[in-house]
C-alpha cells in the first residue's frame, strides 16, 4: 500500500454532505470555474498534477445488478482526489497559510467542515475522512508538476532555436545559444528521485 | 465538461465489489473463504509498481490509482446521522491524456489478465468479456467530476516525457559547456542534437514509470 | 468571509520574560558575549540528577531584559556569563517525566536528530557513523550552555558546573567525546566569534558575515526598531512581528491556535525546542573550488562568494543592494563617507547609516524574480524566501505566506580555526543552534526542501551551494542567472559542487521553562 509514487502524493478524502447542500457545492465551484481568478493560489502553489473534486449524489452509487444491494444514506457525498508533490504535512500546512479562503470554498458545505485555520481542526479533518491508496501509478516518479511544466516549455524553446540557428556563424551561434540559456535559465534544474516523502521507516 | 480540462481526461469510477465471501472450489483465490474486497485489496497491494504497473503499458496515464472504499466515515457526535455503505466499492481514478474510450481499450487490451483478476471481484463483471465490454462496463461506474483542477498541461504523455528527458539531457549539456569555444559549443550542440532527437517523441525518452534519471 | 489575521496583533504583548530562558530571546553574541562552551551530561540516576537539576537551575539565565546604567553611556548590566539547558528526548525519560507526558512530545523530537538523517540530508560523509564519539551512543541526555566575555569567564563557569557534578558523581556526568582542535578528544565544544584585530566579528570560516536577520516575534523584548525586515511581511509592505507561538510553547501561533505540546501545560508553557548541528567547514576544499571558479567568472572572487550566499562576505551587505562589483563600490563608498561624518559628529550623519544599514535585514526579492542580482537558489533566498513564493501578486492569503510559518531563529558560533595545522581536516566550522516551536515544520522542512531541494523555487533537485549535500557530480550545480534583457551575459553555472560542510554531530533538545525546570527538579509534573 503507498499513498506515494516518486515525488507524487496520492490523496483520497470523502466528506458527507447533506444532498441540499450539494447544490450549493456545485454552485461555488461552478462559481470558481466561471472566475478562475479564485484559482490563482492554488495555481501559485505549484504543488498539484492534478486534482479533482466529484459529489456523489446520495441515490448515484454505481448499482449494477439486483443482486448489489441499493444503498441508502442520508448524505451525499463529495470526493477529493489529487496529485500533488511533498509530504502530507507540508501539502496541508501549504494549503492552509496561504489559500485558507479558497479551501473553505471548497469544502464549507460539508458535514463537520471546521474551516482551515486553525490548522490542527482542519488537519484532523482531512486525515479523518481520508483513505489509504492501494496502487499508486505515476508516469514520472522523478519529475514534480514544476519540473513537467518547465520541461514543456524549455523542449519548445529548444525545438525552436534548432529551426533557426544551426546555420549562423559560429560566433552568431553563440549567442544566440546565449540568449537561449538566459531565456530558460528558469527551466535548468536538474532533476533526481525526490526527498524521502515517506515514514515507513519512521 | 467537467471530467476534462484540455485534453486532459479525469476519471473516477466506482465499481461495486461483491458482497460476502469467496467461491471455495475456484483455485485462483488465496485462501478459501476470503472476502472479495479483502481479495481485492490483496490483488492491488502486490501489483508489480512503477515501469512495471499495469498502468505503464496503459496509454497516456499520467496518474491512475486504485483503491477500497470500504465504507463511508461517520463524523461523530450527536449532531450527524451515520451512514453505512452496503457494498464496499473498487475506486478506480485516473488522469490521462486524451478520450475515455481509447483509453479503456488500451487498459484493457494490454492488461486483460491483471484487469479481470482485479475486477473479478466486482458486481456484474462476469458480463465483460471483451475491450467494448469493459468499456461499457466502466462507464456504468462512472461519475462526472464537478471540478477538475489541472495544476500541469495537457500533452500527450510521450511529450511530456520526452521534453523531461530533453531537460533532463540539456540541463546537463550547459554545464559542460561553460568556458568552451564558439566553435566547440556548436559542434558539441550537434552532437547533442543527434544523441536526443528532439523531433521523435518515442525515442531516446524516460519510460514510463521509471525511477531513476540515467544519464 | 473574514478572518482573524495576525496583523491584528500590535507589540502590545508581553511576556513572562524571567520565566523563558535567555537563549530563546537572546542571540548573545549581539549583547557583548563573544565565547560559548557546550556541553553535553548523561543522567545515571533519576533522584540524583532531580537534585542537581534544582541546583543548576538558581545559575540559568532568563530573558529578562538586562537593566540599562545610571551612568552617562547608558550601558546594560549584563552577568559575566549566561547559562542555558535543554534536554533530549532520552534525557526528560532519564529524569523521570510520566509516560503520558511523554508521549506528548512530538515524533521529530522523541527520534531524535540522528535518526532523522535521511531527512536532513546527513548522508555519505555527513552521516551519523561519522560523527564525533559522544554522539554514537544514545545518551546524551542534556546540553548545558555558556555564553561569556571572555575565555577566563567560560573557564570559572564551567569549572563551577563541574563542581556541581561532583556532588551528584552516581547522577550526573559531563561526557566526553567531542573532537577538539590538534587532534584532541574534549568533553566541551568551545566556540567563538571569529576575531579580527582583536574585535570580535560575525564573520565565519568561509569568511561570510553570518548570523544576520533573526525573526521578531511578540514579546520577544527587542527594540522595536529589529522589526523591519525580521518579522512578517505584510500586503502594504510594512512588518509586524511574527506570531509568540511561532517560537514560544503555549502562545498562540501563526495558524490561530496554541501549537501542540506535551502535557501538563506547565510542562511545556514557555519552552521551546532547539536544534543543535555541530557542522564542520572544510576551508581549504571551499577557497579552492572558489579560487579555481572565480577564473571562469566575470566578476570579482567577492562576488562569486556574494552569488553563492546572497551577501557579501566583507559586511553582509545583500546583494538586493548591492548587485555588481561595481554597485558595492559605489555602497563601500556611500558607507565609508558616511562614517567619515559620523567620527566629525555630524548627526544627520548617523540617521543616514541608520538608514543605509537598515537595508541589510529589510528588503525583499519582489524587484528580483529572476534572481539576477540574488540568484533564486542562494543560501539567504533559500533558507528564508520572505515573500518570493508568491509569484503572482496577491495570489496568497499574505505575501509571506509560505515562509513565516518556516522561520528559523538561529543560536550559535563558530568554533575551531586555532589548529596548527590548516587544512579541511583542522577543527573548524559552526555550531548552528535553531530555535523554534516545531522542529519538523520550521527547521526540519527548510533543511528538507529548501535546503537540499528546490521544487518551490521551480529548480528541481538543485541544492543550497553552501550547505547542500553535495557530492561533486557535474548536477550538484547552483546557477548564477543573468539579467533577463537583451544582450545581457547568459547565466553562469557552478557545478561539481563538493560538500563544503559536513555534520558532525546533533540532536534535538527541549529548552524548557524556569517553571518547567523547578518542576521537573522537584517531580511535580503530573498530566492527570
Amino acid at each position: 500500500m503507498s499513498n506515494i509514487a516518486g515525488k507524487a502524493y496520492a490523496m483520497n478524502v470523502i466528506t458527507p454532505i447533506p444532498w441540499w447542500k450539494a447544490i450549493w457545492q456545485h454552485a461555488a465551484f461552478k462559481f470558481v470555474v466561471r472566475f478562475p481568478s479564485n484559482l490563482k493560489g492554488l495555481i501559485n502553489l505549484s504543488l498539484i498534477h492534478y486534482a479533482r473534486w466529484t459529489i456523489i449524489g446520495r441515490n448515484s452509487f454505481p448499482h449494477l445488478a439486483p443482486s448489489q444491494p441499493k444503498e441508502d444514506l442520508h448524505y451525499s457525498y463529495m470526493m477529493f482526489e489529487s496529485n500533488f508533490n511533498g509530504s502530507w504535512d507540508q501539502y496541508i500546512d501549504s494549503f492552509s497559510f496561504a489559500i485558507p479562503e479558497g479551501l473553505d470554498l471548497f469544502w464549507r458545505f460539508n458535514i463537520g467542515y471546521p474551516k482551515s485555520i486553525p490548522l490542527h481542526g482542519f488537519y484532523n479533518y482531512i486525515r479523518f475522512n481520508q483513505i489509504e491508496t492501494d496502487h499508486f501509478y505515476n508516469a514520472y516518479p522523478c519529475a514534480s508538476s514544476n519540473d513537467v511544466k518547465s520541461a514543456t516549455h524549455l523542449y519548445d524553446n529548444l525545438k525552436d532555436f534548432t529551426e533557426t540557428s544551426l546555420e549562423l556563424s559560429d560566433e552568431d551561434f553563440e549567442q544566440a545559444y546565449n540568449a537561449l540559456l538566459l531565456d530558460n535559465q528558469q527551466y535548468l534544474g536538474c532533476m533526481e528521485a525526490g526527498p524521502s516523502l515517506s515514514l515507513k521507516e519512521y | 465538461m467537467a471530467n476534462t480540462s484540455g485534453n486532459a481526461y479525469g476519471l473516477t469510477a466506482l465499481c461495486p465489489i461483491i458482497n460476502g465471501h469467496t467461491n471455495d472450489s475456484n483455485p485462483l483465490y488465496k485462501a478459501a473463504g476470503e472476502s472479495h474486497d479483502k481479495e481485492v485489496r490483496r490483488i492491488l497491494q502486490a501489483l508489480p509498481l512503477n515501469q512495471e504497473s499495469p498502468f505503464a503499458n496503459t496509454d497516456n496515464t499520467y496518474l491512475a490509482r486504485l483503491f477500497i472504499l470500504n465504507d463511508v466515515f461517520f463524523q461523530q457526535g450527536n449532531d450527524f446521522k451515520r451512514d453505512q455503505l452496503k457494498s464496499k466499492y473498487l475506486c478506480f481514478n485516473s488522469n490521462f491524456h486524451g478520450e475515455l474510450e481509447p483509453y479503456l481499450t488500451s487498459l484493457w487490451n494490454n492488461n486483460e489478465n491483471q484487469v479481470r483478476e482485479i475486477w473479478q471481484h466486482c458486481v456484474a463483471f462476469e458480463s465483460v468479456s471483451n475491450a467494448n465490454d469493459f468499456v461499457r462496463y466502466i462507464k456504468s461506474c462512472q461519475l462526472t467530476t464537478t471540478l477538475f483542477f489541472n495544476g500541469s498541461n495537457d500533452q500527450p504523455v510521450a511529450e511530456q516525457l520526452k521534453a523531461l528527458y530533453v531537460k533532463q539531457m540539456f540541463s546537463e549539456f550547459v554545464l559542460t559547456q561553460q568556458g568552451k569555444s564558439a566553435a566547440e559549443l556548436k559542434q558539441a550542440f550537434k552532437y547533442f542534437l543527434q544523441r536526443v532527437q528532439l523531433n521523435d517523441v518515442k525515442s531516446p525518452s524516460w519510460k514510463p514509470g521509471q525511477t531513476e534519471v540515467t544519464l | 468571509m473574514s478572518y482573524i489575521d495576525g496583523s491584528s496583533m500590535k507589540e502590545s504583548k508581553s511576556l513572562d520574560l524571567y520565566d523563558i530562558q535567555g537563549n530563546v530571546c537572546k542571540g548573545y553574541g549581539r549583547y557583548g558575549f563573544p565565547k560559548a562552551r557546550y556541553c553535553f551530561l548523561s543522567f545515571q540516576h533519576t533522584h540524583s540528577a532531580r537534585e542537581f537539576l534544582a541546583l543548576l537551575i538558581e545559575k540559568i539565565t532568563t530573558a529578562e531584559t538586562w537593566p540599562v546604567s545610571e551612568s552617562s553611556d547608558h550601558h546594560r548590566i549584563k552577568p559575566n556569563s549566561t547559562l542555558n539547558l535543554g534536554f533530549t528526548y532520552s534525557g526528560l525519560k532519564k529524569l523521570g517525566l510520566p509516560e503520558r507526558s511523554l508521549k506528548g512530545f512530538p515524533v521529530d523530537f522523541t527520534m531524535g536528530m540522528k535518526a532523522r538523517s535521511e531527512i536532513l540530508g546527513d548522508t555519505g560523509i555527513s552521516a551519523p557513523e561519522h560523527w564525533d564519539d559522544i554522539w554514537q551512543q544514545d545518551n546524551v541526555h542534556a546540553w548545558v550552555a555558556i555564553n561569556a566575555r571572555d575565555q577566563d569567564a567560560i573557564e570559572f563557569e564551567f569549572n563551577a558546573l563541574g563542581d556541581l557534578v561532583t556532588q551528584h558523581p552516581d547522577g550526573v556526568r559531563i561526557m566526553s567525546g567531542i573532537k577538539g582542535p590538534n587532534n584532541t578528544i574534549l568533553p566541551y565544544q568551545d566556540a567563538s566569534a571569529v576575531f579580527e584585530n582583536g574585535l570580535p566579528t560575525a564573520k565565519e570560516h568561509f569568511g561570510f558575515t553570518d548570523g544576520i536577520g533573526n525573526p521578531y516575534f511578540e514579546g520577544c523584548g527587542n527594540s522595536m526598531s529589529r522589526l523591519p525586515g525580521r518579522g512578517k511581511l505584510m500586503r502594504d509592505g510594512s512588518w509586524q512581528p511574527l506570531a509568540t507561538g511561532e517560537f514560544v510553547l503555549g502562545h498562540v501561533d501563526e495558524a490561530q491556535e496554541y501549537p501542540p505540546a506535551p502535557e501538563p501545560k506547565l510542562l511545556s508553557r514557555n519552552g521551546t525546542y532547539m536544534v543543535y548541528r555541530k557542522l564542520h567547514e572544510n576551508v581549504d576544499t571551499f577557497n579552492g573550488y572558489i579560487d579555481n571558479l572565480a577564473k571562469d567568472f566575470d566578476g570579482s572572487r567577492d562576488l562569486l562568494m556574494a552569488k553563492m550566499s546572497g551577501r557579501w562576505p566583507d559586511n553582509g551587505a545583500p546583494l538586493t543592494l548591492a548587485a555588481t562589483d561595481e554597485e558595492k563600490e559605489t555602497l563601500d563608498a556611500k558607507m565609508a563617507s558616511i562614517e567619515l561624518r559620523v567620527s566629525e559628529g555630524d548627526k544627520s550623519a548617523l540617521i543616514e547609516r541608520k538608514e543605509l544599514r537598515r537595508q541589510w535585514v529589510d528588503f525583499t526579492f519582489n524587484d528580483d524574480k529572476s534572481g539576477s542580482r540574488c540568484p533564486v537558489g542562494a543560501h539567504i533566498r533559500r533558507t528564508n524566501t520572505r515573500g518570493s513564493l508568491e509569484t503572482e501578486h496577491k495570489a496568497f492569503h499574505r505575501p509571506g505566506a509560505l515562509v513565516d510559518r518556516r522561520r528559523l531563529m538561529r543560536r550559535g558560533l563558530p568554533y575551531g580555526g586555532i589548529d596548527e595545522a590548516k587544512s579541511d581536516s583542522a577543527e573548524q566550522g559552526i555550531i548552528f543552534m535553531s530555535i523554534g516551536a516545531s522542529i519538523e515544520r520550521q527547521f526540519e522542512f527548510v533543511q528538507q526542501q529548501w535546503v537540499n531541494y528546490s521544487n518551490d523555487f521551480k529548480l528541481g533537485n538543485d541544492k543550497d551551494p553552501l550547505i547542500g549535500s553535495h557530492d561533486g557530480k557535474l548536477t550538484d550545480k547552483h546557477i548564477i542567472q543573468g539579467c533577463p534583457i537583451k544582450g545581457a551575459k547568459p547565466p553562469f553555472f557552478c557545478t561539481q559542487m563538493p560538500r563544503f560542510v559536513e555534520t558532525r554531530g546533533g540532536d534535538y533538545f527541549f529548552i524548557p521553562s524556569i517553571s518547567a525546570l523547578r518542576m521537573i527538579a522537584e517531580g511535580l509534573i503530573d498530566p492527570s
